[in-house]
């Protein structure tokens, strides 16, 4: 009876899934681009013929009308490009002596040219750290003393053709400092373990991020890397590259829905344009245990997003072959842990997932187990009291047949 | 918690203690105070019985206001955490039967008291060692012995009263017994955390010798009580013998064998309690970490919101109680809380709203829920069955708190806390059906569960012609 008014107002709020929805229909009507239920993945590794100087990742998504690119580099800082094309035959040129060249500009294009719908960039350029012990206050910014960074581009990365598995279409970026004096990683390592989609899904590892097709996951791990400090903290600094002049919206979702990220009720956006057309999204969560569960959950803080100038970041050739030296960089940092739980220090690993994708980024719905138990839990006491309320009216009416015959 | 049993006695006592004609004045002169005759002494006699109670009921929240401390200190997930609520019910599965046994016949209300606060006692020292020692079973072995006196201790502290008082204040001694068990869990959920931010400022840092620290300062207030304990033992004796007055029982009489002849009303009535108090208490234990998280509430806030429950049932139970004893009706009020509890669980689960509101909800149904539910236990069971009825529920209450603790904390491990929030709709709407059930049974036999207070009068007279 009030249960199920109850229900209906429930699902009301239970996720600001009608905006969304809303938000999806507007934004994959001009593009195309979106609505691919699948793709077909390919990852391909492309070698420079002049010699091993730096890994490129061509992960292509074809879809029945779209094809997403992204290509993966370490040359340079490790970087990611993403462009969608409204073509299932575009292809991604790599003109490598350009590319390796001080001015890239050109060395990387995707062709037809003009099928390129929407495309944006994200360089992974410091790995901060910071001493957190005498810090009380979680929230503080910087989380505490910063140690020097280390700058990804002066990492030395491993040959990725050894780690691509097409049958996951998975690949893992692994690196440790080419100048590192006082052994930190000596028995340690940063990874990016790149992951693409061809259907929609949710991996099993947490935070289990909602991925479709439109969409590639990111996992940093850093593991076995002695730190600087007793209670380090370890951040992340990531630059954005956009078509447009503005820096992508933050934007902090919160939902009631932690089912698949237990107490975990948020999720942040970094979405570009004004109707999303592409975006990053995580769960702020990271963890120090490699089987990622509650108790090893760490949070994770994103500092606001500002607009940077190209030339106090390291240079990153695929960004620049692409958008040219004007691209228009914004750069965040991420900071995993706080001073008090737990932290890298309990056994020396912390990983954190992003999704990079087009369109809006999916929204989680309820699980069906979810509201089959609602359902049923709401219904059977309604049905008990509708059925009661029929089985006494009947009776009474009966009785009172009775008195009248009487 | 039992303080529901005395809830039930409190409304029941009131009808059928009053014909005592109340003790002998003592004819020496004595100053009011010292004088076991005059009302300064009983007032006295019922601050050491409020005080009795509230080491044992400072010190059960103590998980629950100390939860990420707990689990960050010991290193312990959800599941492990909730062991610590479990292990306490665990021994009250048996002990309620025998608690009035081994009060009546086996150590007398003094020492029955007096060895109940001792095992409260220690078993808080042992759960805290458990903290200095960082040995988690023994923080669970701590809180079994806690659970053993906890639980019995309540019962005592019920004899006395009705010992003292009967036929003088005693539904007013009740509910201030109820409103100090209140204050108890209250002031553990607000005053734990800060106290555990100062042991670590003054020890230098976090971990588990602070943890076990602040919980040897917490059982304080069992030894407190014990010491309440004490000097209750001999005021009762010297009142006996200034004014020859018999040392009080609980007049128990537990014949495991009624069960049996138990009738389905009652059981359902059984049913309706197990599902309800497992989403009130379980959910208070897990609760903290709930509105930090999903509200965003600072730690202080998130403490203040949980005890909410507590502080609103203080003073709504003898308001509730009265409203009960006026209106009858009892199923009507039974559904009503338990329709109220639905609500307000689906918004914490379903909505952003201001957890306040809910909570606030949350604590007006269980209040009113308390005091329909119990007294209904006497309607439906003849009168010698009556401890026995009592002990049960309150067993099969404390077999479902132990479960479902277990349950909850593995939920909320793998699950989150929406899903958590869904199993708890799912028991509240199990009692919810029970309650429907109850009143078709009810009215299909002809009842007298749902009688007004007047119809009930009515039927007292008849009766008695």
């Amino acid at each position: 009876m009030c249960g199920c008014g109850g229900l209906r107002w429930g699902w009301g709020h239970s996720a600001p899934s009608p905006m969304l929805l809303l938000s999806l229909l507007l934004s994959s009507a001009p593009f195309g681009l979106l609505g691919e239920e699948t793709r077909q993945v390919s990852l391909e590794v492309i070698p420079d013929q002049s010699g091993p100087t730096g890994n490129l990742l061509h992960i292509r998504a074809v879809g029945a009308n779209s094809t997403l690119h992204y290509v993966w580099s370490s040359l340079g800082p490790p970087a990611v490009l993403l462009v969608a094309t409204n073509t299932p035959n575009s292809v991604l040129s790599v003109n490598w002596s350009l590319l390796l060249s001080p001015e890239p500009n050109g060395g990387l294009m995707v062709l037809p040219r003009d099928s390129v719908q929407f495309s944006s960039g994200l360089i992974f350029t410091r790995l901060l750290e910071f001493d957190s012990t005498n810090v009380s206050d979680a929230a503080a910014e910087p989380p505490g003393r910063p140690y020097p960074p280390y700058l990804l581009a002066e990492f030395s990365w491993n040959n990725i053709t050894d780690t691509l598995d097409l049958a996951t279409l998975s690949a893992t970026f692994q690196g440790h400092p080419t100048w590192d004096p006082t052994k930190a990683f000596a028995n340690g390592s940063l990874a990016f373990r790149v992951q693409a989609f061809s259907r929609s899904g949710r991996p099993a590892r947490p935070p289990r991020l909602l991925h479709t097709a439109d969409s590639c996951q990111l996992e940093v791990s850093l593991a076995g890397a002695s730190s600087r400090g007793n209670r380090s903290l370890f951040g992340l600094e990531v630059a954005t590259v956009g078509q447009g002049l503005d820096c992508p919206s933050a934007r902090e979702q919160h939902s009631i829905d932690d089912e698949y990220a237990p107490a975990v009720f948020q999720l942040d956006q970094l979405l570009w344009g004004p109707v999303p057309s592409g975006f990053v999204q995580w769960r702020p969560v990271a963890f120090s245990q490699k089987q990622g569960g509650r108790d090893s959950s760490l949070p994770c803080q994103a500092s606001p997003l500002h607009p940077t100038l190209a030339y106090s970041l390291p240079k990153s050739p695929i960004i620049r072959a692409f958008f040219g030296s004007q691209s228009n960089l914004c750069a965040f940092n991420l900071t995993f842990g706080a001073s008090t739980g737990p932290g890298y220090w309990d056994q020396n690993y912390l990983s954190w997932s992003m999704l990079l994708g087009v369109g809006a980024p999916p929204v989680d719905t309820l699980s069906p187990l979810i509201l089959g138990i609602m359902a049923a839990a709401l219904g059977a006491p309604g049905l008990m009291l509708l059925g009661g309320a029929l089985v006494l009216l009947l009776h009474h009416k009966r009785s009172s047949e009775y008195q009248s015959i009487n | 918690m039992d303080e529901e049993d005395e809830e039930a006695r409190a409304l029941l006592a009131g009808g059928a203690d009053e014909a005592d004609p109340g003790a002998p004045a003592a004819s020496r002169a004595l100053p009011a105070l010292c004088d076991p005759s005059r009302l300064a002494h009983r007032l006295l006699v019922l601050l050491l019985m409020c005080f009795l109670g509230f080491g044992s009921y400072f010190c059960y929240d103590n998980p629950a206001a100390l939860q990420t401390q707990v689990k960050q200190d010991m290193q312990v997930n959800t599941t492990k955490f909730m062991l610590l609520y479990a292990w306490y019910s665990w021994p009250n599965v048996v002990l309620c039967f025998f608690g009035g046994f081994l009060i009546d016949r086996v150590f007398g209300i003094r020492w029955g008291t007096i060895i109940f606060s001792c095992f409260v006692c220690i078993g808080q020292v042992i759960f805290a060692l458990g903290g200095i020692f960082n040995a988690f079973w023994l923080m669970e072995f701590g809180r079994f012995v806690f659970g053993i006196g906890g639980e019995s201790l309540a019962v005592a502290q019920n004899t006395y009263a009705v010992s003292w008082f009967k036929g003088k204040e005693l539904n007013l001694v009740f509910g201030l017994q109820l409103s100090m068990a209140r204050i108890g869990s209250t002031v553990n959920m607000n005053l734990m955390g800060w106290l555990y931010s100062k042991v670590e400022a003054s020890l230098g840092s976090a971990g588990h010798t602070t943890l076990g620290v602040t919980l040897m300062i917490g059982g304080l207030t069992c030894v407190l009580s014990l010491i309440c304990a004490l000097a209750l033992a001999y005021l009762d004796q010297r009142a006996e013998r200034i004014l020859h007055k018999e040392q009080g029982k609980t007049g128990e009489v537990i014949k495991l064998t009624d069960v049996k002849d138990f009738s389905l009303p009652l059981w359902l009535i059984f049913v309706i309690c197990v599902c309800y108090y497992v989403v009130v208490f379980p959910f208070i234990g897990l609760g903290k970490v709930f509105f930090t998280e999903k509200f965003g509430f600072s730690s202080q806030a998130a403490s203040a919101i949980n005890s909410i429950v507590y502080v609103i049932s203080a003073p709504m139970s003898p308001v509730f109680g009265l409203l009960v004893d006026k209106t009858g009706k009892n199923i009507i009020w039974v559904l009503c809380a338990v329709a109220a509890t639905l609500v307000s669980h689906m918004m914490l689960a379903f909505t952003m709203w201001n957890p306040w509101i809910a909570m606030c909800l949350l604590g007006l149904s269980y209040s009113l829920l308390a005091c329909a539910l119990w007294p209904m236990v006497a309607f439906v069971v003849p009168e010698h069955q009556l401890g026995t009825a009592y002990g049960f529920m309150q067993s099969i209450q404390n077999l479902g708190l132990a479960v479902i603790s277990i349950i909850a904390g593995m939920i909320l491990d793998t699950r989150g806390y929406l899903f958590l929030e869904v199993f708890f709709i799912a028991c509240v709407s199990l009692s919810l059906l029970s309650v429907v059930l109850l009143y078709l049974v009810d009215r299909a036999r002809g009842g007298n569960l749902n009688y007004s207070a007047r119809q009930r009068e009515e039927m007292k007279m008849s009766h008695t012609e």
